[in-house]
């Protein structure tokens, strides 16, 4: 059955192996498409359905303008209005910026890395689904007049039930957690792509720039999302089912959510900074013809950047009462990042003035970028000063800054990167008679209307408020700002059409129209479903020289993998570091799995919604079946050993690898569900700390036997997982050690049920037993999906799916178990803990 | 691929540095907030919290120098190299990050 992956027979047409490649990674026809799983497919997807979103936020941040053009204006009613803001800024950003970020990383990731996919095409289309149905119930809401209206960060206590008691905080709680679950899994996947799936001798330091930033954007996003996903849960449990964390007549405390939030809201600036940096780097030394300065101190920067994101999120909290000392932390951190953002910054510069630069119209954009990101960075500086931040908190100036740093760091590196790839997108080249025009409509009127609100918001007015009296001196600003943004409007329509103009009457071209490095421009254009019909051996870089021989020769067959094997959709598996070839990896093909698992999702989520929780639980187990379901049809039925690649070099599947793209997923989740559990004892902490009403009347004694017995379940669980591993190696009996495993999770699972229900207070009455709750549930919920991975081990087990060669879902069950096992410990310690915790708060100020 | 390749166990060390900065930053957070809720004597917290910041210096510092003399040889090439760099400066970005961020504010009024 295997075939030679050796070079093809010297003259057998180069025309056969593209027809054998595109039949195999081809998406149907017709209502095929929606089985689509190709990264190509997907990440337009992404990228077009952000476009939607985006016109759909700017529509409402012109309704805005309209409402705020003149004093008293009757334009929308207050809660209209509320409504209108509100989607604005959640539809940007969770909606539009995220996922464009997601998508420009899905399309364009794998093919400057010289590979033919993602790791994980399957639940990349899984969280597209996961994105639009999120999206769809967030607009629809919008439609029916019950969207959120509480701002785009959902502040409580006035997203609480008891001032906002409509569905309208749960659309927001439940829809952007749902278009997070999207963000989730695209980080892993990208994580793992970026670190794994590259051209052979593509080692770290030979990787283009544009890896390292998605790499670090992925990373950040892993640590980022939980506790926004953690903050939105708690909430919505506070809301459906009255556990009071966030409530500080019952010892909760508003404030926590804010820091769960500015924990994910301010890295997440970043996050999407980070990929429009990357798009900056790999445009500017095209059009400055020479190699990008500081390959190094770029990757330094980029890495510091990150850290120091996450270490500054209470800079949106200047206000709330928090000690001088712990408020200069965060000051001088927020300070300090602008270092990293202008070694960047310098590092372009430089590029551009050694080298020998070129107008065209993506370097328009990059001007553009250059002039408003160095303004939003100022007044970013500005804001880090505390008592400027307390004078300016709650304005005008701060959506003023944002928009500066958020809207164009981001809108103007997307469109020189939308003007800079057309040609790999479409085949065709601009032809700018409206692009420039466009241009200068769009940053003329982005300063206008941005520019006005510092002015406006030095002048005292604050943000989120629905009209004003006339007699502040804002109205002049205010009507200028309105006008400016409807300039900004024409300039977006001016663009679409430009673009369509361009898709339909534009230049074709062949191959790499602008002399560019990146390898996206060494196959034909538009892209092939495999992208390469040969994958290249990169042998120098990291600017690779992307040439007509290079393109022939991997047309030609001549690189890596330059056959069709088996129907497998193929793409190789390197060393992280190194580049060397490790493991063959075979690709999932076009399925409806993941768009019936995402409907189920998107079922729970609307049952929900509509407080139908016995649906809910039913959807979430029809959700979690189907990926049960998913894995069935994931790896190999039989051993292969090592195959042939290509340049007599033979690796084996990555079933049979050790570092497998699955198990570094898992690894990566973990890192993610860590960030979690994490959160959730940061806020039990922060509870205890700093919440009213503490202590309550009532302190708890949990039943020691009990989180015994639930501690020794969950080891015998892990040793069962690793006796099973060992037993598969040695060609032993594995099932039995399966089923141990599984007894120990049901015991666990039991005991865990009987501690939650003995918890006091009771859940419902204070923050303490709701925190105690939320944690051994935690343990609960590892504990049940330890139960899947086992259950999915037996069915794989019987379909000849596992061997002592192809072990990774035992070693992925394994690593399952020995974190629930860690979490589990440390959770039932600290709930063993909290009363003696709470008999300390006698001594609290 | 005539050298050996670099574990990728050792890429951790690219987020070592800056890991030691968020851990000093969220120790001397808590530090200060517990020491704040129990009314705890300024003298004695501020001399705990430049205890937290200096053991973090310490740890860095040591981390840097011992980075700095080590080679990272010839077994791993030149991406041993390129990630030796890297992680040392890393590490220096760290230490003045860890200096400029968390050492003054230590100057001023402990819970007001």
């Amino acid at each position: 059955m295997n075939v030679s992956a050796d070079r093809p027979a010297r003259g057998s047409p180069a025309l056969r192996l593209h027809r054998e490649l595109a039949a195999i990674w081809a998406t149907g026809p017709g209502l095929q498409r929606l089985a689509a799983v190709n990264h190509s497919v997907i990440g337009l997807r992404f990228i077009a359905t952000a476009f939607v979103f985006f016109a759909i936020g700017g529509v409402l941040g012109m309704l805005t303008r309209v409402q705020l053009a003149t004093p008293a204006a009757a334009f929308m009613t207050p809660e209209t209005y509320n409504q209108v803001f509100t989607m604005h800024g959640s539809m940007m950003l969770f909606l539009f910026a995220i996922p464009m970020v997601e998508g420009i990383a899905v399309y364009l990731t794998p093919k400057l890395l010289g590979a033919r996919d993602f790791a994980f095409p399957r639940l990349t289309a899984y969280g597209y689904w996961c994105y639009l149905f999120g999206g769809t119930i967030l607009t629809g809401a919008l439609l029916v007049g019950v969207a959120p209206d509480g701002g785009w960060f959902m502040y409580t206590p006035l997203s609480s039930n008891v001032y906002t008691p409509g569905v309208n905080a749960d659309v927001w709680l439940l829809g952007v957690t749902f278009v997070e679950i999207s963000a989730l899994t695209l980080a892993v996947e990208i994580v793992v792509s970026v670190l794994k799936l590259r051209a052979p001798g593509m080692s770290l330091d030979r990787m283009p720039i544009f890896g390292w930033y998605m790499l670090t954007t992925g990373l950040m996003m892993v640590a980022a999302f939980p506790p926004l996903i953690l903050g939105s849960i708690l909430l919505e449990t506070e809301r459906a089912f009255h556990l009071p964390f966030f409530d500080p007549t019952r010892g909760g405390d508003p404030l926590l959510w804010q820091h769960l939030f500015w924990l994910f809201g301010h890295p997440d600036v970043y996050i999407i900074f980070l990929p429009m940096a990357g798009i900056l780097s790999t445009i500017i030394p095209v059009f400055a013809n020479r190699r990008l300065i500081g390959y190094r101190a770029i990757v330094v920067s980029i890495i510091a950047l990150a850290f120091v994101s996450f270490g500054i999120w209470v800079h949106h909290m200047f206000t709330v009462g928090i000690p001088h000392l712990a408020l200069a932390f965060f000051s001088a951190g927020s300070a300090i990042v602008a270092v990293p953002t202008a070694v960047q910054i310098f590092a372009w510069l430089a590029t551009l003035a050694h080298g020998r630069p070129r107008w065209d119209v993506p370097m328009l954009y990059i001007f553009g970028f250059f002039f408003i990101f160095a303004l939003g960075g100022l007044t970013g500086v500005m804001l880090a000063i505390v008592p400027f931040d307390w004078q300016a908190h709650d304005s005008y100036f701060v959506v003023a800054h944002l928009h500066y740093v958020v809207a164009g760091a981001l809108a103007f590196p997307m469109l020189a990167a939308l003007y800079y790839w057309l040609p790999l997108l479409s085949g065709r080249m601009a032809v700018h008679r409206l692009s420039v025009p466009a241009f200068w409509l769009i940053f003329v009127g982005f300063n206008l209307t941005f520019f006005m609100m510092h002015l406006v918001g030095l002048r005292g007015m604050p943000r989120r408020v629905f009209t004003y009296t006339g007699d502040d001196g804002w109205t002049s600003l205010n009507l200028l700002s309105s006008v400016g943004g409807f300039i900004m409007m024409i300039g977006f329509g001016v663009v679409v059409i430009d673009l369509l103009a361009q898709l339909r009457y534009g230049r074709r071209v062949r191959r790499d129209p602008w002399g560019a490095t990146t390898l996206e421009w060494a196959m034909p254009l538009p892209p092939p479903p495999y992208n390469f019909a040969s994958i290249p051996d990169i042998a120098r870089g990291p600017d690779y020289p992307v040439n007509r021989e290079l393109a022939l020769s991997l047309a030609r067959g001549e690189g890596y993998l330059g056959v069709a094997r088996n129907g497998w959709q193929e793409t190789l598996g390197v060393h992280m570091t190194s580049g060397a070839p490790e493991q063959l990896v075979v690709l999932s093909r076009p399925t409806f799995l993941p768009l019936y698992t995402a409907l189920a999702t998107a079922a729970a989520v609307l049952a929900m919604l509509f407080h139908l929780y016995p649906l809910t639980l039913a959807a979430v187990l029809a959700t979690v079946g189907l990926f049960v379901l998913a894995g069935q049809s994931a790896g190999l039925a039989r051993d292969y050993g090592p195959m042939p690649v290509g340049h007599g070099v033979s690796v084996p599947p990555h079933t049979e690898a050790a570092g497998a793209p699955p198990f570094w997923a898992l690894i990566f989740t973990l890192v993610a569900d860590g960030t979690l559990f994490t959160s959730l004892v940061f806020g039990t902490l922060y509870l205890w700390i700093a919440a009213p009403n503490w202590p309550p009347a009532e302190i708890f004694a949990p039943d020691v036997g009990l989180a015994v017995v639930v501690a020794a379940s969950l080891i015998v669980a892990a040793a069962a997982a690793r006796l099973g591993l060992r037993a598969l190696a040695g060609g032993g009996m594995t099932r039995g050690s399966i089923g141990l495993a599984i007894l120990g999770l049901l015991v666990a699972i039991a005991a865990l049920l009987r501690l939650i229900g003995g918890v006091v207070p009771r859940p419902t009455e204070h923050a303490l037993g709701a925190t105690a709750a939320a944690l051994l549930t935690y343990v609960a919920i590892h504990a049940g999906i330890g139960l899947c991975f086992l259950v999915s081990n037996l069915l794989r087990l019987g379909a000849g799916l596992i061997s002592p060669r192809r072990s990774l879902d035992l070693r992925l069950t394994r690593l399952w178990l020995d974190y629930t096992l860690m979490t589990g410990v440390i959770a039932l310690g600290f709930v063993l803990a909290l009363p003696a915790l709470v008999a300390m708060l006698g001594t609290r100020s | 691929m005539s050298t050996r390749p670099v574990p990728p166990a050792q890429l951790w060390w690219l987020a070592a540095g800056f890991a030691l900065w968020c851990s000093a930053l969220v120790a001397l957070y808590a530090v200060h907030a517990v020491g704040c809720a129990f009314a705890w004597p300024s003298g004695p917290l501020r001399l705990g919290l430049a205890l937290v910041l200096l053991m973090h210096l310490v740890v860095i510092g040591w981390i840097w120098g011992s980075l700095q003399r080590a080679d990272p040889g010839p077994d791993f090439g030149r991406v041993g190299v390129f990630l030796h760099r890297v992680v040392v400066w890393t590490m220096v970005a760290a230490f003045v990050t860890t200096i400029l961020t968390l050492g003054p504010p230590l100057l001023l009024t402990i819970c007001m």
